[in-house]
């Protein structure tokens, strides 16, 4: 019908136009701030080799020495590039894709400016391969939360206990851990009381229609006092149940050896790979499966999924527990990053996550992406301190929230959310 | 498939919705269920759906005693809905949608939308139903939305197909297309159950008709019967269908928009440069499929919307952009769409209800203060002239019926002066009853010589109450016709297929 097709146009058109927009906001800044702001002879350095060259990698990476403010103005030229073409041409797909590179390369334009050095001969070096896998813990946590929540709100419930599941899965997931010191009894565990959280939230946001933001806002604050309380009493006094956690990398053969991504990618810890595992199976069980189709049926249209005979506040209850379990493993691999559980160390994690899956438009290959641009930004965020960068640590930990509010706010009518997203469903 | 439903009865609480129900389906019947809204139609067909359970009764297929727990149990029997508001989900491909809850399936649980589009396409072809598998629902128009409906039927072996209130979306020409898929349906050996309360149509397409009223069947007629007899079947009385206006003698302008451009929430242009002129003692009506730039339209002459460009002249005076206020007080007598949430505060009591819009005036408020005793006698007065069925003005407005609640919008907007009545949807959800009495007040309203702009989607309405009747279509006036006009060449242009302007 040609109403709705011009609607649907102009409404994407629009959209279009605000995301280009923001882009050439980030390509002016990093061209007036990053580009200008460094001296015409200040050098960045990059380093490529892992910092334990020798045991996992056969290979030799050399430096690469960049002029500060050429590099930094040819990026931030090509974000401004990108930006136009995409407010002049507006693509009807890939926008997204821009997006996340322009915020790529926005990151990138920071790090050289971080890592400038005043003169022209090189003092100091990011090591970019380190950075990566540095990234790659808080990428993991963002991935399993997003995961978590992309599970939930396509069966129509938002779950926003994802940061109370990483609490618990980290608390239950280092007591396992530390007794058993088996870390596949730590993730099971984790997924256990990460279930049990999501059954709660399923439980009033089910059966007793519950605000779903609330209750689990309520989880969140909830867990958070209880593992401090816990930590306290258990973890203090018994500092055995707590420590040496740290699990191992596993290098795959072969795939660990290739240049830069083999460090990053093919020397983890089990959880990592997990993550991958979790990544395909959830893609394919929801867009291939008759599983999935209920899902989404559900998440969209619960009443139309009723009166085929689809059991709604079931695949509610089910797609909240195993959501909670992901989030709830996702905490268990963020403590076993760290070695150990601390109270509040998680600091907003879930709710990073969940912007990382609105970004990624509710689906699963989305989410893993956005994840990546977003743990970066954490992780740089904690690391740019000991560069040159004149700003409070305070300021710089703002980032990736900044970055958060931008997406969710630019972007959250660019696509939409399952339509019954969040709404009690009640049968009659 | 032979369907009988013997002494179904269905309460909720004290009410009884359904009061010992009789009624059979013969294999390859059209039959009509006929009835007024609130008369029990949707609880007897949910309850036929499985949806419900029924308190007493039992219902038989093919002489067979059967208990449906839930719908699924219904489809499995061969029982097919279609839906009043579609049961598609949105984003979904027809196939998609189609097989929902049936999907044949590959390894891995997998659906296999490959054979799940072959089956489509072979029973869009057996029974003349022709849809894309591959669209996207939502950028269907809603006719084809509805064939969508009836092929997820047809796939689940329906034999026989519930069809609630299905034209209530559709334009003239979807209607009857809709027939002739009913027809051929029905030769084709399938039984349909059509419930309705459009006499026209049952007359058209019915082998039985069943009248029921106050969840009572009170009735059965022959599709041969008139709409007189049919109407008072369903009423209880005898009604007045067409209402008598005196000769049509339009005087000055009172009302004029020029250009009009508006848009919705989203930003999206939904009136699209529409110019209209209503003259005193004219009832102007404005024919179109929901959803084609009415709403909107409605808003912004209401002072409820932001005009983009163009101007509305009211009287003489420029009320393009004013305040809902400043357009009631310059003469504007406005009965929304949606009652409920426009036209009442349903916590608030019939009286208070009754001066929503006058409370600061003389006499009832002097001084910054209520004068409580003006509104009660205000109140008593309307609850008498207008008929409103209340216990006590004191009553809350939500505790009131659909139609005594637009009696009080009705009796607050037209005993005061008023340039120019707009009424939206005014009869909506009404029974046949409070119909009639909404038409005659604003016929009576014209006849004393003022102008009225009528928005309604129902062509019955605009061709009994129109002087001149306008088409909106995609955000235009598509044209404008007198009443004396086919309902065909209404239709298309309320299709937008033909764009002459015939004054």
């Amino acid at each position: 019908m040609s109403v709705i097709e011009s609607t649907a146009a102009v409404v994407s058109n629009r959209r279009v136009r605000v995301i280009a927009v923001m882009m050439g906001v980030l390509g002016v800044f990093s061209l007036i701030v990053f580009a200008v702001g460094s001296p015409s002879v200040a050098h960045s350095s990059f380093l490529f080799n892992p910092v334990n060259l020798s045991e996992s990698a056969p290979w030799h990476v050399g430096t690469l020495t960049l002029n500060s403010r050429l590099a930094d103005l040819v990026l931030a030229l090509i974000m401004i590039g990108l930006a136009v073409e995409t407010y002049v041409r507006r693509p009807a797909r890939g926008v997204m894709v821009r997006f996340g590179g322009v915020a790529v390369l926005f990151l990138l334009t920071l790090l050289i400016w971080a890592a400038r050095t005043p003169g022209p001969s090189p003092v100091s070096f990011v090591n970019l391969t380190a950075l990566l896998i540095g990234s790659s813990e808080v990428t993991m946590v963002l991935v399993f939360g997003s995961l978590s929540g992309v599970m939930c709100e396509r069966s129509g419930v938002v779950n926003i206990a994802i940061e109370g599941q990483f609490i618990g899965g980290a608390f239950v997931g280092s007591m396992l851990a530390s007794t058993t010191h088996n870390f596949f009894y730590a993730a099971i565990g984790g997924a256990l009381i990460g279930g049990a959280i999501g059954w709660i939230l399923a439980f009033f946001a089910l059966r007793y229609l519950s605000d779903q933001i609330i209750v689990g806002v309520v989880l969140v604050t909830m867990l958070g006092s209880l593992s401090s309380y816990l930590n306290l009493q258990v973890f203090t006094p018994f500092p055995q149940y707590n420590t040496g956690n740290l699990a191992p990398n596993l290098a795959i053969p072969l795939l660990s050896k290739i240049p830069v991504l083999g460090p990053v990618l093919f020397n983890q810890s089990g959880f990592f790979y997990l993550m991958l595992v979790l990544i395909g199976v959830i893609s394919f069980a929801l867009f291939k499966t008759r599983y999935g189709l209920h899902v989404r049926a559900v998440g969209e249209h619960p009443r139309a999924a009723a009166t085929v005979g689809i059991d709604v506040v079931r695949v509610r209850y089910i797609n909240v527990i195993l959501g909670g379990a992901i989030a709830g493993i996702g905490g268990v691999a963020f403590m076993a990053s760290q070695g150990q559980f601390q109270p509040n160390y998680t600091s907003g994690l879930g709710y990073i996550a969940l912007a990382a899956m609105i970004f990624g438009r509710w689906r699963p290959s989305g989410a893993v992406v956005a994840s990546v641009i977003f743990g970066l930004s954490v992780y740089l965020s904690y690391t740019l301190t000991s560069y040159q960068v004149p700003v409070s640590l305070y300021i710089l930990q703002m980032f990736p929230y900044l970055i958060t509010i931008a997406v969710v706010a630019g972007l959250i009518g660019r696509v939409r959310a399952p339509a019954a997203d969040g709404v009690a469903y009640q049968h009659d | 498939m032979r369907l009988e439903l013997r002494g179904i009865t269905k309460r909720f609480g004290s009410f009884t919705a359904n009061d010992r129900i009789d009624l059979t389906v013969e294999p390859g019947q059209i039959h009509s269920l006929l009835g007024e809204n609130g008369a029990g139609k949707t609880t007897l067909m949910n309850v036929l759906f499985g949806l419900l359970h029924p308190d007493e009764g039992e219902i038989l297929i093919d002489g067979e005693p059967v208990r449906f727990a839930n719908s699924g149990d219904a489809v499995r029997r061969g029982i097919g809905m279609v839906h009043q508001h579609f049961m598609l989900v949105p984003v979904f491909s027809v196939t998609e949608n189609v097989v929902l809850g049936f999907e044949p399936t590959k390894s891995l649980n997998r659906v296999d939308y490959k054979r799940a589009t072959e089956d489509i396409v072979r029973l869009s072809a057996q029974f003349n139903l022709q849809v894309d598998p591959d669209a996207t629902v939502e950028n269907l128009p809603v006719g084809l939305q509805q064939r969508v409906e009836i092929l997820k039927a047809l796939s689940r072996d329906a034999e026989l197909l519930i069809l609630d209130e299905p034209t209530a979306v559709l334009t003239p020409q979807e209607t009857d297309a809709l027939m002739a898929i009913m027809r051929s349906l029905a030769e084709a050996g399938k039984s349909i159950l059509f419930i309705t309360h459009k006499l026209k149509e049952v007359r058209a397409v019915a082998d039985v008709i069943t009248v029921i009223r106050n969840g009572r069947v009170v009735g059965s007629a022959e599709p041969t019967a008139t709409e007189g007899e049919l109407a008072s079947l369903m009423v209880g009385r005898d009604v007045e269908l067409t209402v008598e206006k005196s000769a049509f003698s339009p005087g000055e302008n009172v009302f004029e928009i020029r250009d009009l451009v508006v848009r919705d929430d989203r930003g999206l242009v939904k009136v699209n440069g529409v110019s209209l002129d209503v003259r005193a003692g004219e009832i102007m009506a404005l024919a179109g499929v929901q959803g084609n730039g009415q709403t909107e339209l409605v808003e912004a002459i209401a002072g409820m919307r932001h005009v983009e460009s163009g101007t509305i002249l009211l009287n003489g005076r420029d009320v393009t952009n004013k305040t809902p206020r400043e357009v009631l007080d310059a003469g504007l007598g406005h009965i929304p769409e949606d009652r409920q949430r426009d036209g009442l505060v349903l916590s608030m009591s019939v009286a208070d209800n009754l001066v929503l819009n006058t409370p600061r005036r003389a006499p009832f408020a002097r001084r910054g203060t209520r004068n409580l005793a003006a509104v009660h006698d205000n109140a008593q007065k309307q609850v008498r002239d207008f008929d409103i069925r209340t216990t006590s003005v004191d009553e809350p407005v939500a505790s009131l019926s659909g139609g005594n609640q637009q009696k009080v919008i009705v009796a607050r907007e037209l005993s005061r002066p008023l340039a120019f009545l707009m009424a939206s949807q005014p009869t909506r959800g009404l029974d046949v009853g409070s119909i009639e009495y909404v038409h005659r007040q604003m016929v009576n309203h014209r006849n004393q010589g003022n102008a009225a702009l009528i928005v309604s989607s129902e062509l019955d309405e605009v061709l009994a109450l129109g002087d001149r009747i306008a088409v909106m279509f995609d955000g235009r006036i598509s044209g404008i016709v007198d009443p004396t006009t086919s309902r065909e060449a209404i239709g298309l242009l309320m299709a937008g297929t033909a764009g002459a302007t015939d004054e």
